[in-house]
């Protein structure tokens, strides 16, 4: 069906969902029962982060996730809309990869959130 | 000020220090970013060691949804407004630093089972006033004032909201920001018409979590900024460069005719003292530098973070945080210039000098305190903000945060863990929950400002 992409959500057990491709996953996914923790609602702390892991997802209104984040295929789900049909791991279960001590790991200029980042040196 | 006695608070600090001894804390507990999908909520923990229920939570307001993330609170009326006898203190406003809402909540009716009196929306807020990422929550005689570290999109420098007794928005308090670029806390002196405000960073950069790397990309605060209180307006800066990297909590010593009071600087972990000199220009010193530390596994030594510091209602101590190293320190501050180290004691951190208190596997390390108004019981939680929780402690989303009681010397100096208190977070109802700020029914010594 047009304007609406299946949402399937890996660790709860492959639940399939359909959803509108132009609202944000953090609503659709809410009002069809999916149990999601939030925050800000625009885009800014993390506390929505689920993990893509296949799929394409348009949140370019997001400004809270580094380069890393986004290279581990972590979205926001406040302002993450589906472009296709996609695979998501959601909650703190996901958020493995999320959170990092900075100064044990800390990031390459690259790595920065994108507004700050550097390209990768060759 | 004087004789009056109606009104909420104390005629002055001295009185203040002879209120009776508190029975009851607030403190919040969050389960934003911890993964239980529950609010977060206002605990009430008994501190009457006479009482069957001593040293346990013995109510829990939850909040009407989740992820707010509560964080600072403060009360609608404190000692500035003594003499008006219209005024009580009654409502804790606890703001929400991710949802924007700040809950007015109701503590005298019954002031063991606090209960929610109204709600101010985040997204009202946002929209009359372009602001995000409330925190210090100051009255301003019967007014008050709340610094928000970002406008409605996340960014800095935010400003301050202003509401009425009614918890109406009256729109923005200052006059200008003029060249601020991040805000935090606050404290003002009006017998000097001075208020000085310090630097964190936007909401969309701390909210995420810690990264040195944004420190060098200038998206953290160092520095410190004069206001003329009356006109709303900043009137001068201090650079603190190096010695001031994220300046946080800002006290002026209680005394109302004081121009002296401090900030410590968390990642330089540095106590700065400023004053107004003799010519009427603002001066600032370091009077504390804590050394970091090494750490087998730490490519570099690890900084203490000072994310917290209290000034006793006698003017006489201040107390420190090292949330990363792990200790609290109590210092005497009779020459403010000369500090002198006078209590010290351990409560988790990343050093492992503490891993247990009275029994409790402490994870995280002292974060914040309140203080008495004796001066004699510090109680100590351990969580700073979650996402940053998450980086420093993770095995703090299964442990929970605790607070402890430390005994202070008031006469000798000194601090020791008291045996009897632990409240262990980790037990609660719905699992493992983080608790932050502290305050009492009566007043405490971080919330009140004497005209």
């Amino acid at each position: 069906m047009s304007g609406t992409r299946t949402i399937t959500i890996a660790n709860r057990g492959g639940a399939a969902y359909s959803v509108a491709e132009r609202r944000p996953l953090l609503d659709t996914l809410r009002e069809q029962g999916v149990d999601l923790p939030y925050g800000c609602r625009y885009g800014g702390c993390i506390t929505c982060a689920a993990r893509l892991t296949a799929g394409t997802i348009d949140q370019r209104r997001q400004v809270a996730l580094n380069n890393r984040q986004l290279a581990n295929g972590y979205v926001l789900l406040c302002v993450a809309r589906p472009v296709t049909d996609c695979v998501l791991e959601i909650g703190v279960e996901s958020h493995g990869l999320l959170y990092r001590n900075p100064f044990l790991d800390p990031l390459a200029p690259h790595e920065l959130k994108p507004a700050i980042a550097r390209p990768k040196e060759p | 000020m004087g004789e009056a006695c109606c009104g909420p608070g104390y005629p002055s600090p001295a009185e203040a220090i002879k209120a009776p001894r508190e029975k009851l804390l607030y403190t919040i507990a969050i389960y934003t970013g911890t993964g239980i999908q529950k609010p977060d909520y206002l605990a009430t923990v008994d501190a009457d060691p006479d009482s069957p229920t001593y040293s346990q939570v013995i109510h829990r307001l939850e909040m009407p949804g989740i992820g707010d993330e509560l964080h600072h609170m403060g009360w609608n009326a404190c000692s500035s407004c003594h003499d008006d006898s219209s005024m009580a203190r009654k409502y804790l406003l606890v703001p929400g630093v991710r949802s924007n809402n700040i809950h007015v909540i109701d503590t005298a009716t019954d002031p063991r089972a606090p209960r929610l009196h109204k709600i101010i929306d985040g997204a009202e807020i946002r929209a009359k006033t372009d602001l995000s990422g409330p925190h210090t929550v100051h009255c301003l005689g019967s007014e008050i004032i709340i610094s928000f570290l970002g406008d409605a999109r996340g960014e800095a420098p935010g400003g301050y909201l202003h509401l009425d007794k009614d918890f109406e928005i009256v729109g923005r308090w200052e006059a200008s920001m003029g060249d601020i670029p991040f805000g935090y806390d606050f404290w003002y002196q009006p017998r000097h018409n001075v208020m000085i405000s310090s630097e964190w960073a936007a909401p969309n950069t701390f909210m995420p979590g810690f990264d040195l790397e944004e420190v060098g990309y200038l998206k953290y605060g160092r520095r410190l900024h004069v206001w003329d209180f009356e006109k709303r307006v900043p009137i001068e800066t201090m650079y603190l460069g190096e010695d001031g990297l994220i300046p946080l909590e800002v006290k002026f010593l209680h005394d109302p005719d004081s121009t002296h009071g401090f900030c410590g600087a968390a990642l330089s972990t540095n106590v700065i003292h400023f004053w107004k000199s003799d010519d009427g220009k603002w001066a600032w010193e370091k009077i504390i530098d804590v050394d970091n530390e090494p750490h087998p596994e730490w490519p570099i030594p690890v900084p203490g973070v000072m994310s917290a510091i209290l000034v006793s209602m006698d003017d006489r101590y201040l107390y420190i945080n090292n949330w990363l190293h792990g200790d609290m320190r109590q210092y005497d501050i009779t020459d403010p210039h000369n500090p002198k180290l006078t209590g010290q004691v351990w409560m988790g951190g990343l050093l492992g000098r503490a891993p247990e208190v009275n029994g409790v596997k402490v994870a995280g390390g002292p974060q914040m305190f309140q203080l008495s108004l004796d001066g004699k019981r510090l109680y100590v939680t351990t969580s700073l903000f979650s996402t940053w929780d998450n980086q420093f402690y993770p095995e703090i989303r299964t442990q929970g945060g605790v607070m402890v009681q430390i005994d202070c010397d008031v006469d000798n100096g000194g601090m020791s863990i008291n045996p009897d208190f632990i409240v262990d977070f980790g037990k609660e109802p719905n699992g493992p929950s983080r608790c932050h700020e502290t305050r009492y029914p009566g007043g405490d010594c971080t919330s009140d400002i004497w005209l």
